[in-house]
């Protein structure tokens, strides 16, 4: 009997007494406490908590990459986004930052968004080792897969199938690599060098390229006889154009795209002394705009000017505040709410364009933005020695073979022919082809293969570090530093003119992110109630709670704050006001408070399963803050 | 903000505690509010906030428990004037003022000046009150009469401005046997007076030092640092452990802050070696400064010292006890306790850390009419040491840490206890119950033991409590289960039933648990 509790007669005594209580559940954020979570709750919860995570799309691991950066540590931060989005180089620069609109700096607090972007280019500036070509997941399979289009969707497409064990070769059509990395981004924007080291990983990897291949009918049948897939990711390359009456004949009116090719290539001469009218409001229309400054010399103080007309106000353009700020520095003119309505000539030679203004109509059109009508009367004559249309750009559907047409998705009528990025979804930006890119290799390799061979997952693991996180709440209300440009005097036509955070700016920006990968969670069975994290929170983050309201995956959608003890059912942590400062962790008597790590990975379905035998279930871990 | 970040490394309390621990109560009262800052270097002075918005509690700071007569009718005046006339006894033999208002801080110092009695460095992260066993002076089983190492090591380290800004609190109790009446496990610095015979034949007196105990979320059971430390050492040694305190202990997290946490990380062998450093920097001879074990001598002590009822001193005078029902008082029944002090005793006051009252030096003649007088006022003096001695923290009355109201447990229980069929075994258990895990009302040392918690329903909590069974001044105990506050007298009852079947000879509780190998 000694020593055996199970049969303790103290113990005995107070299990025959027979006390046992209704509680209402202990609430559980994810489906398994450590481990890999697979389940639509895992991925919800993941998503909801880190909101730039899921604005991405190509869910980069964003609050990984910046503790690493905040950690001292840009290469494991390149390595994070490198595996993430491919060309963080380039999206470090030229990223259209959906994650920044996510932050949630943006919730509270008037000091914007963490840098996120910018973060990226400098884990790419300040990392040691060049990129390196990615590991294979998969042994050679003997397949072969053709790309078509060596672009951002193309090339990253090319680096998945790669990696999952397939041949693949690339055409393109021009002399290199990167599609409108480096046909449409002008290069004071984006330097040709990071475009260069990020395609060259990829091609490292075993790729074979086929530059200066242009691929008609004829080539298109060869390749879909030698090769078990085709993947076609072409862009979007027809202009739209406008026809404008008075208009001479060709020469005078130049589409956007055509003009940063152009000028990209070193085919545009000197303007100087030039009045341009760009008609657009998109990426394209301002990188022409900053071209053409740099092209008239208007930097310098030439004669002439460079002006963007846009149909909408400045709010609808796809440049962010900072560059339409850059924009003015450079004398650049932007008119807003600008119709063209017709051109004149004199001895056949364009001099100036009329415009119309519109008015915006409160409701929206089809894709979000408000609806426009214009003013009659309000005609008004701008003098114009070149008219450039930068108004989009339409997919060449051609480049199918006859018959084949795109059906839902990366498919087409064809099994063996699928459709990524730009030419899948028509005209848009880097971020959005990578993603394309990645998912389209899923799918072709599910066709080659016949089976999904790649899964993702939540990854749940628990930080024994007493809460620290390395971040404490003055880092929340750090002075974001501006990144520093070059002087106007030296932008010339290729020189970058954002320079990079500095090493303190990247430190200060990369503190300032909340880290919102690390997961507090209060074990109910565990908290006795004593509201002693309550007291230390920096702000509003914990709550007694009386009710949690779940939606059909287990993800706590809301609660029901509860004023008195009495009504107290749970003390809970909001993780969407938690600034992982690890406060309440330190302060809990009863180590009730975890900290856990939640990163979203894949790996093969058998690893997959091989990891999740080690899970650890709710309530199965007892964690022992002071052993 | 920005340029602190690089040199952060301490807590929030550490910076308000760098801006300097100086306050002006008059100031203060002119002005009709505290800061946050003000409220922290506050408790340096000895006064708390209370859980009752616009209220201040004050510790007055008696080392040993011990006060003359004088000071006790001072404490009674006090609380008569500021204190709407309560008072309460602490688990370390402090007494606390309640419903002190702002106006009357000042005030109240002075008053309590007038006795030499303060309540300076009551709270705060200092040495607090040095406790000691309150039969200190005439326990027949004490090797030697502790109380002026009490009062030595009390003054030295109050006294060392350079001891003002610890990590944390650190707490000190001296014990005159090994029986642990003073709790000398649980302290950050326990001190027993030990007994050992020369190789000459002689009685030599010394100290064993045990450091580095303590309950709170982190239960320790202090190690021990020297096995033998001549008596008039000890006060050095307590100086130089401080120090170390002072220069290792955790100052980024403050639940961490403790010297528990130093001898832990740290390990005993190192802490003794900084801590044998720093005395020899100060010029103190360390060669006789012991750590082998010996054997020791002198009387033998019974488990429970405290628990005798009426016990005769060495002087041939008995000790009268008084039982006060959850610590608390008035300052009439106060008063009346010094003026029996002067009538039947030594004229003086003793408190004790079960929050009771002893009267010494009554001539054996007198101890009916003492007990009889002491009746008079409402306490119980005699059959309570024990069992019906529950020792309540003040839990939600006034502590704003606290999570249960202890004090209704306190009622609950009472009933249960004071049955008849438990008679035999009055004296063979101890209970606590504590209001959250801090503890003041160390509820794993005692045979039976209750932490305040909320259990929760289907919507909403309840106050409930953990029940802990078999702990000892040098043993804790083990968790019994968890029950809703109702439910934690049919528990209490179920146990000392068992208690009352399985006990053998003259074993408590905690012994008979350590039997039954729970």
């Amino acid at each position: 009997m000694e020593n055996n509790n199970h049969l303790n007669p103290f113990l005995k005594a107070i299990e025959d007494l027979g006390v046992s209580y209704e509680m209402a559940p202990n609430p559980q954020e994810t489906s398994v406490f450590l481990g890999v979570g697979a389940e639509p709750l895992d991925f919800k919860t993941f998503l909801k908590d880190i909101p730039c995570q899921d604005a991405c799309p190509a869910k980069t691991n964003v609050p990984a990459y910046i503790e690493a950066i905040a950690q001292g540590d840009p290469d494991k931060a390149y390595l994070i986004n490198q595996e993430d989005n491919v060309f963080s180089g380039v999206l470090g620069r030229v990223c259209s930052r959906p994650c920044e609109d996510a932050c949630r700096h943006n919730w509270t607090g008037t000091a914007g968004p963490v840098h996120i972007c910018h973060l990226k280019r400098s884990a790419s500036d300040y990392k040691e080792n060049p990129p390196k070509p990615l590991p294979s997941w998969f042994e050679d399979t003997a397949k072969k897969v053709a790309v078509i289009g060596g672009g951002p969707a193309g090339l990253t497409a090319a680096r998945e199938l790669r990696r999952y064990g397939h041949g693949v070769t690339i055409f393109e059509r021009d002399s290199v690599l990167g599609g409108m990395m480096v046909q449409g981004i002008p290069v004071f924007r984006l330097p040709r060098e990071t475009v260069e080291a990020e395609v060259k990983a990829i091609v490292d990897s075993g790729i074979e390229v086929k530059c200066n291949t242009g691929v008609d009918a004829a080539l298109m049948e060869r390749i879909m006889q030698d090769y078990d897939a085709v993947l076609v990711a072409v862009g979007a390359v027809n202009p739209s154009n406008l026809k404008l009456p008075g208009l001479p004949g060709d020469g005078h009116t130049i589409p956007g795209l055509k003009f940063m090719y152009d000028y990209n290539m070193g085919l545009i001469g000197d303007m100087k002394g030039q009045n341009v009218i760009i008609v657009g409001g998109g990426f394209t229309a301002v990188d022409c705009a900053r071209s053409c400054a740099r092209a008239a010399k208007r930097l310098v103080g030439a004669e002439g000017t460079v002006t963007i007309m846009y149909r909408r106000t400045e709010a609808q353009m796809s440049a962010d505040p900072d560059e339409i700020n850059q924009m003015r520095l450079e004398e650049i003119e932007v008119e807003t709410l600008m119709n063209p309505l017709s051109a004149r000539t004199e001895n056949g030679k364009l001099v100036a364009v009329t415009f119309q203004r519109n008015a915006l109509d409160e409701e929206q059109s089809e894709g979000g933005k408000p609806r426009i009508h214009a003013i009659p009367g309000t005609e008004e004559e701008y003098p114009c020695d070149l008219l450039i249309m930068a108004i989009g750009q339409t997919r060449q559907l051609s480049i199918l073979p006859q018959g084949v047409s795109q059906t839902e998705g990366h498919h087409t009528t064809h099994e063996n022919i699928f459709v990524a990025g730009d030419f899948n979804y028509g005209s848009f930006d880097v971020i959005t082809a990578v993603n394309d890119g990645k998912e389209v290799a899923d799918k072709i390799d599910a066709h080659l293969m016949g089976r999904v061979r790649r899964k993702k997952h939540i990854a749940i693991s628990f930080m024994d570090t007493n809460g620290e996180t390395g971040r404490v709440r003055d880092h929340d209300i750090q002075f974001p530093v501006q990144m520093p440009k070059l002087p106007l005097p030296e932008r010339d036509g290729t020189a970058e003119v954002e320079l990079g955070h500095t090493a303190d700016g990247t430190h200060i920006h990369a503190t300032r992110c909340y880290f919102c990968h690390y997961k507090f969670e209060i074990d109910q069975d565990a908290c006795i109630h004593c509201d002693w994290c309550i007291g230390v929170a920096p702000r509003d983050c914990i709550n007694r709670v009386s009710r949690l309201f779940h939606d059909d995956d287990g993800v706590v959608t809301s609660s029901l704050e509860a004023n008195l003890a009495e009504e107290t059912t749970y003390i809970w942590i909001d993780s969407d006001e938690c600034v992982r400062c690890g406060k309440c962790l330190r302060v809990c008597p009863t180590a009730a408070i975890t900290m856990r790590k939640m990163e979203m990975c894949s790996c093969s379905t058998a690893e997959l399963e091989e990891k999740q035998k080690d899970n650890v279930p709710y309530g199965a871990f007892k964690y022992e803050k002071f052993k | 903000m920005q340029w602190t970040l690089g040199k952060r490394l301490v807590s929030e309390d550490e910076i308000i505690k760098d801006q300097g621990l100086f306050l002006d109560y008059d100031e203060i009262a002119r002005k009709g509010s505290m800061t946050a800052e003000e409220k922290n270097i506050s408790k340096w002075y000895g006064i708390y906030t209370s859980r009752q918005p616009g209220n201040h509690m004050a510790r007055i700071v008696i080392p040993g428990g011990v006060l003359t007569s004088s000071q006790a009718r001072r404490i009674a005046k006090v609380a008569e004037d500021y204190a709407q006339g309560k008072l309460a006894i602490t688990t370390r033999q402090c007494v606390q003022l309640h419903w002190l208002k702002i106006p009357s801080l000042a005030d109240m110092v002075r008053s309590l000046a007038e006795d030499s009695i303060s309540t300076f460095h009551g709270c705060g992260d200092v040495t607090r009150n040095v406790a000691g066993c309150p039969l200190a002076e005439t326990c027949q089983f004490r090797r030697f009469n502790v109380l002026p190492h009490v009062k030595e090591t009390a003054r030295l380290l109050t006294e060392a401005r350079d001891l003002d800004n610890l990590p944390r609190k650190f707490k000190i109790t001296f014990s005159g046997c090994g029986a642990g009446c003073a709790q000398p496990f649980i302290n950050c610095i326990g001190i027993v007076a030990v007994q050992r015979k020369t190789p000459l034949g002689d009685d030599e007196f010394g100290f064993k030092v045990m450091i580095g105990g303590g309950m709170g979320w982190a239960p320790f059971i202090g190690q021990e640092l020297f096995s033998f430390v001549p008596p008039e050492k000890m006060a050095r040694v307590n100086r130089a452990i401080a120090q170390l305190f002072r220069d290792y202990g955790e100052r980024r997290d403050r639940s961490f802050a403790r010297l528990k946490f130093v001898v832990h990380r740290r390990g005993i062998e190192e802490c003794r070696r900084i801590v044998l450093k720093f005395l020899q920097d100060e010029g103190v001879d360390v060669d006789d400064l012991e750590t082998e074990d010996f054997e020791e001598t002198g009387v033998d002590y019974p488990d429970r010292p405290l628990l005798e009822q009426n016990p005769v001193g060495t002087d041939g005078k008995v000790t009268v006890r008084a039982m006060v029902p959850k610590g608390e008082l008035t300052h009439l029944a106060f008063k009346r306790m010094a003026e029996i002090s002067e009538i039947y005793g030594n004229k003086r006051v003793y408190l004790t850390n079960r929050q009771n009252i002893e009267i010494h030096g009554v001539k054996p003649g007198k101890v009916d009419e003492a007990s009889a007088e002491i009746r008079q006022i409402g306490f119980d003096t005699d059959g309570f040491f024990g069992l019906r001695d529950i020792v309540p923290c003040v839990g939600t009355t006034y502590c704003p840490k606290a999570v249960t109201e202890t004090r209704s447990l306190y009622d609950l229980l009472m009933p249960v206890v004071s049955q008849s069929k438990y008679r035999e075994i009055w004296d063979k258990a101890l209970i606590n119950i504590t209001g959250c895990p801090n503890s003041c009302s160390p509820y794993r040392i005692a045979d039976i033991g209750f932490r305040g918690m909320r259990i929760r329903e289907t919507v909403g909590s309840t106050e409930a409590y953990e029940m802990r069974i078999g702990g000892k001044h040098d043993r804790l105990g083990s968790k019994l289960g968890e029950f809703k506050k109702e439910d934690c007298a049919p528990a209490l009852e179920r146990i000392l039933d068992t208690f009352l079947d399985l006990r053998r000879g003259d074993e408590t509780l905690a012994d008979c648990a350590e039997r039954l190998g729970l």
